[in-house]
């Protein structure tokens, strides 16, 4: 067992599960989609990205295009939800909310595609 | 036969085989650019954990501060969001402290806000300290150079000689290029003689790589592979390495010049294999040059001032004595090469050496040059010549101050092998000194300036002693005892075209093409070396001379005769002042209105 690939399957995973975990629930209802799982999505997409870092292999460029797609949503999704806050005089309402969720919806597809990855990557190793 | 598709097929086949060498090379190029660039992910690798630790401790920091009760002005309780917490984290953690906002903090957000500001800090430095760190690695430090030197060999667009090597004799003969205005590219294993380039005083921009020229992945990145490399100089001291170099260039591109130093005669032998490389032999080539003096000083002193290059000495002309006895000191590899080529000129040869690895020579004594009483057994006194060739510095200095005390009027022949001893050699002033270096050096660089050039070092010897002695005055009451420009003009319609369209309707000699645009009546400060026609060379040719178009000529002389005699060349109204003497309009106008036809018009349209 190799303790660097459970850290990288660990983050790749658990990426994909917070962002689900934020993206489900009504889409514009924002009482089911908790700013701290949205928080914690970001982060550990961050690390996850931090973590393909330097694979020179073409799953490895594809791995880190998938994780860069899947930060860049989330932020985007995590500065609306900022804006709506903090800005928009209209608060948290359904339709900021319905942008945020479906911005980190198309994280979570990002996050899914790497999570793909990782499987096939798994399947294709021939021990020995 | 004649069938169509076999033709298109074999065309294909050749075509094929081209294309296959020319992936062979790029392969090369690719398999040592991918070296530098494994380098940087694997940097990019090492940054891995810093950045996380980074990433982690911010992420905590914000988190707490957004879990941590808080108050409002009002004194409400109130949560700090996610904003203001990333906000709050981003100033504090790089130092710049705007104070507690949005509202003025409780004691446990204070406390939180304290544990994080030593989390942050310490998280800061280690990413800070990690990406410095890696910034001074050796590694990535040559990688980055790798980079730089194949982006700038890559846009290289004027032709370049690739130097591989860049000791003494590099340096010596990538000056004399650049003077010309060549481009060279250096490859050298040595840090330090490549760290030296930046500080030396090139014209051009001189891209470096310090690198094992034997790997043909780092020849091919200094551009081995460029369509403007025009030829490959192999000058390491290391000869394996140059033999290296020969078979990598012959093997990748065939069709370069390759000029490479070679000192012994088994591994010229293993060069000569691959392809014809023009190989320079210092000990050999300084035979022939003392050969050429004790025969034909003066052709000897022209062969040496041509060869020195733009900005060359004219050097005092020897006269070594034509029969008598020599004394050889040191029978290595110029010491076996100068017996032989004297002994070839019919001149009685004694050779004294310490350690001789062959004893079956007449002449042979054994023992140290240096000890006077064996230079008397040599019978020194009857001798007319000396060489001191051996490869110490220090014994050949003391041999020639010991033979110059027992008999002033000795011809000295030295060997200077390290450049620092050069002012004490200078000091001797002795008759004949052989720096490696310079005669390897010298030689390149009559390869390379010009094919003309070469072509008049060759053919020259063969003229006799009287006629290099005419060159010379010719050309010391041009442009004095210091060597000025040399180049070459072809006249065809892109370098002369003035000069083509009056060769077409009447013959030009060369002294009238050689005066002055501003007065004719004064000749030009140049001189014509030789003219090449279709293959066939004349050397120095006279006033009379006619010239023909497509001739080829290789001249010397200032730099500002250069110019005037360009503007000859292209300007039909200058010529035809400086050949026939008339003045004619230069523009259009005058020329209808005077109706006086100018040759050489046509063709400048």
């Amino acid at each position: 067992m190799n303790l660097e690939k459970v850290v990288f399957g660990f983050f790749v995973v658990l990426a994909a599960t917070l962002n689900f975990g934020f993206f489900i629930g009504d889409i514009d209802n924002p009482d089911l989609h908790n700013p701290y799982e949205l928080f914690a999505a970001v982060v550990v997409n961050l690390i996850a990205t931090v973590l393909k870092f330097g694979d020179r292999t073409q799953i490895g460029a594809v791995h880190l295009a998938t994780s860069l797609v899947a930060d860049l949503q989330l932020i985007g999704a995590a500065l609306l939800f900022g804006y709506a806050t903090y800005v928009s005089t209209a608060g948290m309402n359904e339709s900021w909310t319905a942008s945020v969720v479906s911005l980190s919806g198309g994280a979570l597809l990002a996050n899914i595609v790497s999570v793909v990855l990782l499987v096939v990557e798994t399947v294709s190793f021939h021990r020995g | 036969m004649g069938n169509p598709l076999l033709t298109f097929w074999e065309h294909l086949f050749d075509g094929d085989d081209e294309r296959h060498q020319r992936r062979a090379v790029l392969r090369v190029a690719a398999a040592s650019a991918s070296q530098a660039s494994a380098t940087i992910f694997l940097i990019l690798r090492r940054m891995r954990t810093p950045l996380i630790v980074l990433i982690v401790i911010f992420a905590v920091s914000v988190l707490g501060l957004t879990v941590i009760p808080g108050q409002d002005l009002a004194g409400e309780p109130s949560r700090m969001g996610f904003f203001d917490a990333f906000y709050f984290m981003s100033y504090t953690a790089s130092t710049i402290g705007f104070g507690e906002l949005p509202y003025p903090f409780t004691y446990s957000q204070r406390m939180w806000v304290t544990i994080s500001i030593y989390l942050t800090v310490i998280g800061w430095a280690y990413a800070i300290g990690s990406l410095l760190a890696l910034l001074q690695d050796r590694a990535f430090r040559s990688a980055l150079a790798l980079q730089h030197f194949s982006r700038k060999v890559s846009r290289l667009r004027e032709p370049f000689v690739l130097v591989a090597g860049y000791g003494r004799t590099g340096e010596l003969l990538g000056h004399s290029l650049d003077a010309l205005g060549r481009r060279i590219v250096v490859v050298d294993k040595d840090d330090e003689r490549i760290d030296g380039l930046e500080l030396d005083s090139y014209r051009g921009d001189v891209p470096g790589l310090a690198a094992d020229a034997r790997d043909p992945g780092h020849l091919a990145v200094a551009g081995l592979d460029h369509p403007a490399c025009e030829a490959v100089v192999a000058l390491t001291d290391d000869e394996e390495a140059n033999l290296v170099i020969v078979m990598a260039a012959a093997l990748l591109r065939p069709e370069l010049p390759v000029i490479a130093r070679v000192t012994s005669r088994a591994l010229a032998e293993r060069m000569q294999a691959f392809g014809n490389p023009n190989l320079v032999n210092p000990f050999d080539r300084f035979g022939d040059h003392l050969r050429l003096a004790l025969r034909a000083p003066a052709s000897y002193q022209l062969l040496t001032w041509l060869e020195s290059g733009p900005g060359g000495e004219l050097s005092d002309r020897g006269a070594p004595p034509r029969d008598g006895r020599w004394i050889i000191c040191g029978y290595g590899r110029l010491g076996r090469e100068l017996t032989a080529d004297l002994r070839a000129e019919g001149l009685d040869v004694t050779v004294i050496d310490d350690h001789p690895e062959d004893v079956d020579d007449p002449g042979l004594l054994v023992g140290d040059g240096s000890d006077p009483w064996l230079l008397a057994q040599a019978d020194l006194d009857r001798a007319v010549g000396l060489v001191a060739g051996t490869d110490n510095d220090t014994t050949n200095l003391s041999l020639v101050a010991a033979a110059r005390r027992s008999r002033p009027s000795l011809f000295l022949v030295a060997r200077q092998n390290r450049p620092a001893s050069a002012p004490l050699f200078a000091a001797m002033d002795i008759d004949a000194l052989l720096v490696p270096s310079e005669v390897i050096a010298h030689e390149v660089y009559a390869q390379l300036s010009t094919p003309l050039l070469w072509r008049f070092l060759r053919e020259m010897p063969a003229l006799g002693d009287a006629w290099a002695a005419g060159v010379i005055d010719s050309l010391t009451t041009v442009c004095g005892t210091r060597l000025q420009a040399l180049w070459k003009v072809r006249l065809n319609a892109s370098e002369a075209p003035a000069l083509v369209g009056l060769l077409a309707s009447t013959p030009v000699r060369l002294g009238d093409l050689l005066r002055n645009p501003e007065n004719r009546a004064e000749p030009l400060h140049a001189v014509a070396l030789l003219v090449l026609r279709d293959g066939d060379a004349t050397l120095a040719p006279d006033e009379d001379f006619v010239l023909a178009a497509g001739d080829e000529l290789l001249l010397a002389g200032r730099p500002g005769a250069r110019r005037a005699l360009d503007t000859s060349l292209f300007v039909p109204s200058v010529l035809e002042y400086v050949v026939h003497g008339r003045r004619v309009p230069a523009s259009w106008i005058w020329r209808k209105l005077t109706r006086t036809p100018v040759a050489g018009a046509d063709v400048r349209r």
